[in-house]
């Protein structure tokens, strides 16, 4: 399944490049995100807890960062199973500056299966949608946060 | 089979099931038309179960001020041959007649539907067309949200942990209102691949009033306001028609699946809703 689209960060172009990269970001912004570590270069260990509707999914997986270019580009490779299926992810982030905000581009490749392909087809791609919609909003509220004067 | 243990609760009254609920952690178990099949299949593994089978007050569809009442508890079948709704507001008994197959709607409900947030789900196209209310209890009070608001995402609804359903409101249709439900459905799963709802009222010659509501074509349902600006005010004939219908995609990140492209969908969602406007003009009067 191809997914594809761009969401607008009201950051600039150098920010939007090191939160997209901070684990700990990725880690409170991701729904369901109950771990993230650092396992090697570029590449962490993460678990999930996935609650769609009346589903729900435990999923462990591993995330690596590659093809570096600071600040417009790089890819993200993501691996994960779960007892309801697995689901293996390639996209490449395109940042491209807008005077103070930045748009993310992603377009990838992402596959999906098991039980809950064989009976979820209809609804994945909707469902992948959800989720990164979810992700970018959650960003955004974070880097409006970050970006407040400290109050006092 | 369903593989795991849960607690099973099947309260007689509201109250009781909405003390139940209160805990936050319990699934309502409405006709299981959605969530048992998830069950069986272990992509959801509740720990408590609250059936609200029981609870009569939740099933029943009365007329009161204008407006027509339907139980969260009602099936689609009660609600497809309901004569009340039939003569007052027929959009949602047709909405319904088209939803799975007789099984499914002898046992599915309105309320479980909604709650479940299909993104191809039948209701909701015809439930944004008729503007239609979502009244929601839960231990703490009780609200009442509009369809557009309750239909938050892609199976998410606005409803919060401890809440249901109560009972979904709809207006009585002015006399001379014409309604249309047009669906392109998947065969295999019953569900829309587009589906499109219409409501008009034409006054002197012209269309006074549309409201159109799209299922299946994106994350969640929607209604088509751009469609609805073009044809009112129009004398509604089959190049108005078509001209509104050609904007209904507009600006919508279409689904795509195995059966049909998001190509495809826009451009059935076309076809399927200058059906729905051809179909409701043709009765309106």
């Amino acid at each position: 399944m191809k997914i594809g689209g761009s969401y607008t960060l009201p950051v600039a172009r150098e920010r939007a490049y090191e939160v997209l990269q901070d684990p700990e970001v990725l880690a409170r912004c991701m729904p369901g995100t109950d771990h993230l570590a650092k396992i090697g270069p570029d590449e962490y260990e993460m678990k999930m807890k996935m609650v769609i509707s009346a589903v729900q999914g435990l999923f462990a997986g591993k995330v690596r960062i590659a093809d570096q270019k600071p600040p417009e580009q790089f890819r993200l490779l993501v691996e994960g199973s779960g007892k309801v299926g697995f689901l293996k992810g390639d996209g490449l982030l395109t940042l491209v500056s807008s005077e103070a905000s930045t748009e993310v581009r992603y377009e990838g490749e992402v596959q999906v299966g098991g039980v809950i392909a064989g009976v979820g087809q209809r609804l994945l791609d909707t469902t992948a949608k959800l989720v990164i919609r979810k992700f970018f909003e959650k960003l955004t509220e974070f880097v409006g946060e970050a970006s407040q004067p400290a109050a006092g | 089979m369903i593989s795991q243990n849960f607690e099973y609760s099947a309260p007689n009254n509201l109250n009781e099931a909405l003390a139940l609920l209160a805990g936050g952690n319990a699934k309502v178990l409405a006709g299981g038309m959605s969530l048992i099949p998830l069950m069986k299949l272990r992509l959801a593994a509740p720990d408590h179960l609250v059936d609200l089978s029981r609870v009569a007050d939740l099933k029943s569809i009365r007329e009161e001020a204008g407006s027509i009442r339907i139980g969260a508890m009602t099936t689609h079948w009660e609600i497809e041959s309901s004569p009340l709704l039939r003569a007052k507001s027929p959009l949602l008994a047709v909405a319904a007649s088209n939803i799975g197959d007789v099984q499914v709607r002898n046992m599915g409900t309105i309320g479980g539907s909604i709650a479940h947030a299909d993104p191809a789900a039948d209701y909701p196209a015809s439930l944004l067309a008729l503007e239609a209310k979502v009244r929601i209890v839960s231990a703490k009070g009780e609200r009442t949200l509009g369809i557009v608001e309750f239909l938050v995402d892609a199976l998410t609804t606005a409803l919060d942990p401890g809440e249901i359903v109560r009972e979904i409101i709809v207006p009585v249709e002015a006399a001379g209102t014409g309604v249309s439900y047009q669906k392109m459905v998947q065969p295999a799963s019953g569900f829309a691949i587009v589906g499109a709802a219409a409501r008009v009222q034409k006054s002197g010659g012209k269309v006074s009033l549309v409201r159109v509501g799209m299922t299946g074509l994106a994350g969640k349902a929607f209604r088509a306001t751009g469609v609805e600006n073009l044809l009112a005010g129009t004398g509604g004939t089959a190049a108005d028609v078509q001209k509104a219908a050609a904007v209904v995609a507009d600006g919508i990140d279409a689904n795509a699946d195995l059966h049909a492209s998001a190509a495809y969908r826009r451009q059935m969602a076309k076809v399927y809703t200058a059906r729905a406007l051809t179909q409701a003009l043709s009765r309106a009067s």
